[in-house]
């Protein structure tokens, strides 16, 4: 680990290890807390429509996710991190297609291709059975 | 890339002829960061996967999402996991002093949160398959549990690590190793807080919906 010729730098001043904000964590755990909390009384209360109440949910989450990449893991664009957040822009349309096409594959194939549901019909396609 | 060099100061050249000096810091960060891209992958196919699972046809008439999912004392959870990642987000901010008695201060209440943590869910989990919902039971269950234990797995690993690392700290002190390990685990326990969020807002959330 150690080079004979060039004596290690002290690994405290480095940019990783001083880009740490105390401010910028407490913000991160009290906006997650506050927010999830709030989503719960949202689902607990039942006062929304479910497709309002999911759209509702789903758009706390994904500002929580947008919070939590800057107070958390501290990207910006600053040469020190712009290559995670390079790296995750790149990543994000692989959640997107990942998620989106399956779910959307399997509800179009659940919408087109199974009977609809009668009165009196077993759940179960009779081969389970 | 000197990260050591001044923010405000000339771009280092692109490339050097000569020898240079090698920047471990930066480069096992970037690539524990492309690490946890590809986990959170991982678990954007499980989440594809039990958001497929989550329907009637597959419950196979057993329980569903809203009686397997307790939203309320998962918040327990919640706030377990998070001040864990508090706690051992602020002993890095010890560590820029190196003050050594604080950080470890840090890492052991983390220790103890994520223990907490992995004691609701696994007492969760007994209460769930003394009901008879075991994974075994349907494939929305299967994914569920897959999902759900994923991250309890990673919070069981990152403890371990903070285990291994005490050690390291109080033999080698803040040494280049030492340190990035610590900043690795960092980012690894800060990216469980993220998956929570995911798992508690579409699993036991979105499991109490219609």
């Amino acid at each position: 680990m150690t080079d004979p010729h060039h004596p290690d730098p002290d690994p405290l001043l480095h940019a990783e290890v001083q880009q740490a904000g105390g401010i910028g964590y407490v913000s991160g755990y009290l906006l997650t807390v506050v927010l999830l909390g709030v989503a719960l009384l949202l689902t607990e209360q039942k006062g929304m429509q479910p497709q309002a109440l999911l759209i509702a949910i789903s758009g706390l989450s994904i500002f929580l996710l947008i919070a939590q990449c800057m107070l958390f893991f501290g990207l910006d664009v600053t040469r020190y991190n712009i290559w995670k957040s390079v790296s995750l822009v790149l990543t994000v349309p692989l959640f997107i297609l990942s998620i989106g096409l399956t779910v959307w594959m399997f509800h179009s194939l659940n919408h087109l291709m199974m009977l609809p549901e009668m009165p009196g019909m077993p759940l179960q396609p009779t081969i389970l059975q | 890339m000197d990260a050591r060099a001044n923010p405000e100061g000339p771009l280092p050249p692109l490339w050097h002829y000569g020898e240079t000096e090698h920047d471990p810091i930066s480069t096992k960060t970037l690539g524990f960061w492309l690490y946890m891209l590809s986990d959170a992958l991982i678990f954007a196919g499980l989440f594809a996967a039990y958001a497929v699972l989550d329907q009637n046809m597959n419950m196979a008439d057993g329980p569903t999402a809203a009686q397997v999912v307790h939203p309320v004392a998962a918040f327990w959870q919640t706030l377990a996991v998070l001040s864990s990642v508090l706690a051992y987000s602020l002993a890095t901010v010890a560590l820029k002093t190196g003050n050594r008695a604080r950080v470890l201060l840090g890492i052991v209440v983390a220790i103890v949160f994520g223990g907490l943590f992995i004691a609701l869910e696994i007492g969760d989990f007994v209460s769930l398959f003394a009901m008879g919902a075991t994974p075994d039971r349907s494939g929305f269950l299967s994914a569920f549990f897959v999902l759900v234990a994923s991250h309890g797995l990673h919070m069981m690993f990152g403890i371990l690590w903070m285990l291994v690392l005490i050690p390291q700290i109080i033999r080698s002190g803040f040494n280049t190793a030492v340190v990035t390990r610590l900043l690795n685990l960092r980012l690894f326990w800060q990216f469980q807080a993220s998956v929570w969020v995911c798992v508690y807002v579409f699993v036991y959330l979105k499991g109490t919906m219609p």
